[in-house]
């Protein structure tokens, strides 16, 4: 990835007139950290970044944006908002066009191509992480670190982010400008850490998901950081009816963990970023993947892949898969 | 589970079709297992996915939703809807735990009150060889 | 205060002499290390690094029951909280937040289920010897081996731990376990202080905080506010992983005819934390909310009870998803003074 040519890309997007910001990613304050980044003018654009320790989908600040009432007689900032993205984050711009959650025409995608990125946690395990920022690159084949001057080679079956083993859409869906070359797909690891739970027997199940959902504490990372959880009154919120109480045990967890995925089901593009960001470490993403699973196989649905789609959830066929019903 | 364990299932059934046929049920003077509780809803498709977590956390074993039959939605398509969400709640459910035998969903239009036994009959054996819920209900828990 | 060795060959007997006694320890779930109860023929190590849940909800439990009620009845039902417990392995700067929260919660009036709750635990620190990457308790005022609101301070030696008792239940413990201990010399007691220095020096961040609580309020329509919460989520990880966040919800719960008023844990980075019923938000976007979480911690805290309600303990910096850096951020403040 050609970091000038993205920079200057982005300087280029950033100067016209009806574009608000461009929303980046930057140098982190220490270690292997990447940090989301509004880009207002030309030469805010020299310290955007892209690398494989860039994991944040920056999809989430579209739809994150709070609106506070305009003072009389002023006009709202009608401009638009570009956004650098991976394959992943492409697909939930795409989906969030589909669910009219934004307008395609407030959006400039900038499009990277992205041969996966690392992850982290792994990576600050093997390599504890320094005070000072480190950086990776992609080498082609590999990963490689750059830090205190010293580079060593991080093979990339080891480093691969999670999500990456399973990402089938590595290059943006959509994007109005695209940054470097195209990457060739790869295979695609079997192991979804799916089959490992559909392998076990009820009690064994509930047993496996009592132990995670009981750790939750209800942060609601995985809600604010998903790009496609931008409900303004969120049922979790809600308090007439309280669809879920706010006492923080096994049940309300598992009744706030069934809604999350459930709400997602059909429209969760794999982006790992609630798992990321777990600070509890649940593994969310078997629950979204599971949900991803069956929604393909069963209705044979992909969500975020289509602009021109209709909603999974807000739509049917005829010939659903009623199988289940007496 | 004690020799006279009774399952609680809630069942949520949609105002035009399976209330009328539970109805239908009632006044031919078919005999059903009295361990059915129904809320009318409008629709099947109004079934909100909470409103089978919220069963389960205060105290039913198992959950029944009923519909009109694909095609005969007195909102045309509303069923179709609850076919796609149940579905995937049902697939949810089964993969963090709860026993499929729990959750189940049927069509009964209003002339099928015997259909309506085999249905109701058929929910309360499930739910009775499954056993009394324990899950993630609320009470079982330190609350 | 007095000191005593214990060497680490009786650790299995210290910890078996404890279990019976509600001992709790910092245990590993999956990746999250976090406190949890110590069963009885578990020996519970005590690694590096500090637990990532901090244990502030031993004393302040993430949801606890204030009462129990039946609906239509007026008798109130309060849970008794009796049961002892020990907290082995705590970190300094974690039993220096409850120090600072004490003061809240001991304030204007008694607390009764917070006070008791402190009342009934041990707290057996644990000094630092390999501080994270983000500690900074020594610009706050905390160390790798302060005592304060320690009960008894264990420091690693290598082969053995130097028990300081600090406190009458401190010393409670440590004749319990007497047997076991031999007295320490003075040798010991310096290579503590070798070690205690040692760890100073791995603390590499630092936060000059000298005019930040008086210079706030002249900040508070400074640009510097949007653009450091520009990336925020608006998730609680932050708030609830403080130590000393201490902010709290009340709801009613009903279950059938039985019913329950519990606090549990709230977040000022929360939406609908300052919410009005008429719809209004006097906070109504995220920059106002982080203003708020660094004006709390670094002026409010300190005009009420003359200290910063931080501990530098790093939790906040090392899990936030987008990396929002509180030293970085105090680090802007104190240029823009």
């Amino acid at each position: 990835m050609d970091l000038e040519q993205l920079r200057k890309t982005a300087a280029e997007v950033v100067v016209r007139e009806d574009v608000k910001y461009l929303i980046g990613w930057k140098q982190g304050s220490y270690g292997y950290r990447v940090a989301p980044v509004f880009v207002e003018d030309a030469s805010g654009a020299a310290e955007l970044l892209f690398s494989p320790l860039c994991t944040a989908n920056l999809a989430t600040y579209l739809t994150l944006v709070e609106k506070t009432p305009l003072p009389r007689g002023q006009e709202a900032d009608k401009r638009k908002v570009a956004l650098l993205v991976k394959g992943c984050d492409s697909r939930a711009v795409t989906q969030l066009i589909v669910e009219h959650g934004i307008n395609r025409d407030q959006v400039i995608v900038v499009g990277c191509p992205c041969p996966g990125v690392v992850d982290t946690e792994k990576l600050a395990e093997k390599y504890p992480e320094q005070g000072k920022p480190a950086e990776v690159e992609w080498n082609g084949e590999n990963f490689v670190l750059l830090c205190d001057d010293k580079e060593t080679e991080l093979p990339r079956d080891q480093f691969l982010a999670e999500k990456c083993r399973l990402c089938r859409h590595p290059n943006p869906v959509i994007s109005d400008i695209t940054v470097g070359e195209p990457v060739e797909p790869w295979t695609l690891a079997d192991d979804n850490g799916v089959e490992e739970i559909e392998g076990k027997n009820l009690e064994e199940r509930q047993a496996y998901w009592e132990e995670q959902f009981s750790k939750c504490i209800r942060c609601y990372s995985c809600r604010n950081v998903c790009p496609l959880c931008y409900c303004q009154d969120c049922i979790l919120d809600r308090l007439n009816p309280t669809w879920v109480n706010r006492a923080v045990n096994f049940s309300e967890n598992t009744a706030f963990n069934i809604a999350r995925a459930f709400h997602l089901a059909g429209r969760c593009i794999e982006c790992g970023e609630c798992e990321r960001v777990c600070p509890a470490n649940i593994p969310l993403g078997k629950l979204n993947r599971k949900m991803a699973r069956e929604v393909r196989d069963k209705y044979g649905f992909e969500p975020g892949v289509d602009p021109e789609a209709e909603p999974f959830q807000a739509s049917f066929k005829p010939d659903d898969p009623e199988d289940f019903i007496l | 589970m004690s020799e006279n364990y009774e399952p609680n299932i809630v069942a949520f059934l949609c105002n035009w079709c399976s209330y009328a046929g539970a109805d239908l049920a009632g006044t031919s003077r078919v005999h059903y297992p009295a361990n059915i509780q129904v809320i009318r809803v409008m629709c099947s498709g109004r079934v909100n996915p909470l409103y089978v977590m919220n069963a389960l956390q205060q105290g039913a074993d198992g959950v029944l939703i009923s519909g009109c039959h694909p095609g005969d939605c007195h909102y045309m398509e509303g069923n179709f809807y609850a076919r796609r969400r149940m579905g995937m709640l049902k697939d949810l459910m089964e993969f963090v735990g709860v026993d499929p035998k729990r959750f189940h969903m049927s069509w009964v239009s209003a002339s099928e009150g015997h259909k309506w036994k085999e249905v109701v009959e058929k929910t309360v054996e499930e739910a009775r060889e499954a056993g009394p819920f324990e899950g993630f209900r609320r009470r079982q828990i330190d609350w | 205060m007095s000191a005593m060795l214990l060497n680490k060959e009786k650790w299995p007997e210290f910890i078996g002499k404890l279990t019976g006694k509600n001992l709790w320890a910092p245990k590993l779930e999956g990746e999250a290390m976090r406190f949890a109860p110590v069963a009885e023929d578990e020996v519970p190590e005590l690694t590096d690094g500090n637990t990532r849940i901090p244990p502030k909800n031993i004393v302040f439990p993430q949801t606890e029951t204030m009462y129990r009620f039946q609906l239509g009845d007026f008798e109130m039902k309060e849970p008794e909280l009796k049961e002892e417990m020990i907290l082995l392995g705590i970190r300094p700067c974690d039993a220096r937040a409850m120090v600072i929260v004490d003061k809240l919660f001991s304030w204007d009036v008694d607390d009764p289920y917070y006070l008791k709750r402190r009342e009934l635990v041990t707290l057996v620190g644990l000094a630092c010897s390999e501080p994270g990457l983000n500690c900074f308790c020594t610009s706050l005022g905390g160390g790798p081996a302060s005592t304060e609101g320690l009960d008894l301070l264990m420091v690693d030696l290598g082969d053995s731990y130097l028990l300081e008792t600090i406190t009458p239940k401190g010393e409670a413990l440590v004749s319990e376990v007497s047997e076991l201990l031999i007295e320490a010399d003075t040798e010991k007691i310096k290579m503590k202080k070798k070690m205690v220095s040692e760890s100073e020096g791995k603390i590499k961040r630092s936060v000059d905080h000298k005019g930040i609580p008086e210079g706030l309020p002249g900040l508070w329509e400074d640009p510097l506010w949007k653009s450091v919460s520009a990336s925020c989520l608006g998730c609680g990880t932050c708030t609830y992983l403080c130590p000393t966040c201490h902010c709290f919800d009340i709801q009613d719960e009903t279950e059938g005819f039985e019913a329950r008023r519990c606090r549990m844990w709230d977040s000022c980075m929360f939406e609908e934390y300052t919410l009005h019923t008429s719809g209004h938000n006097p906070r109504p976007t995220r920059r106002e909310r982080t203003r708020n979480r660094i004006n709390h911690k670094y002026n409010y805290y300190v005009d009420k009870f003359d200290v910063i309600a931080c501990v530098g303990c790093g939790r906040c910096i090392n899990l936030c998803p987008v990396n929002i850096d509180i030293v970085e951020i105090l680090r802007q403040v104190k240029e823009a003074l």
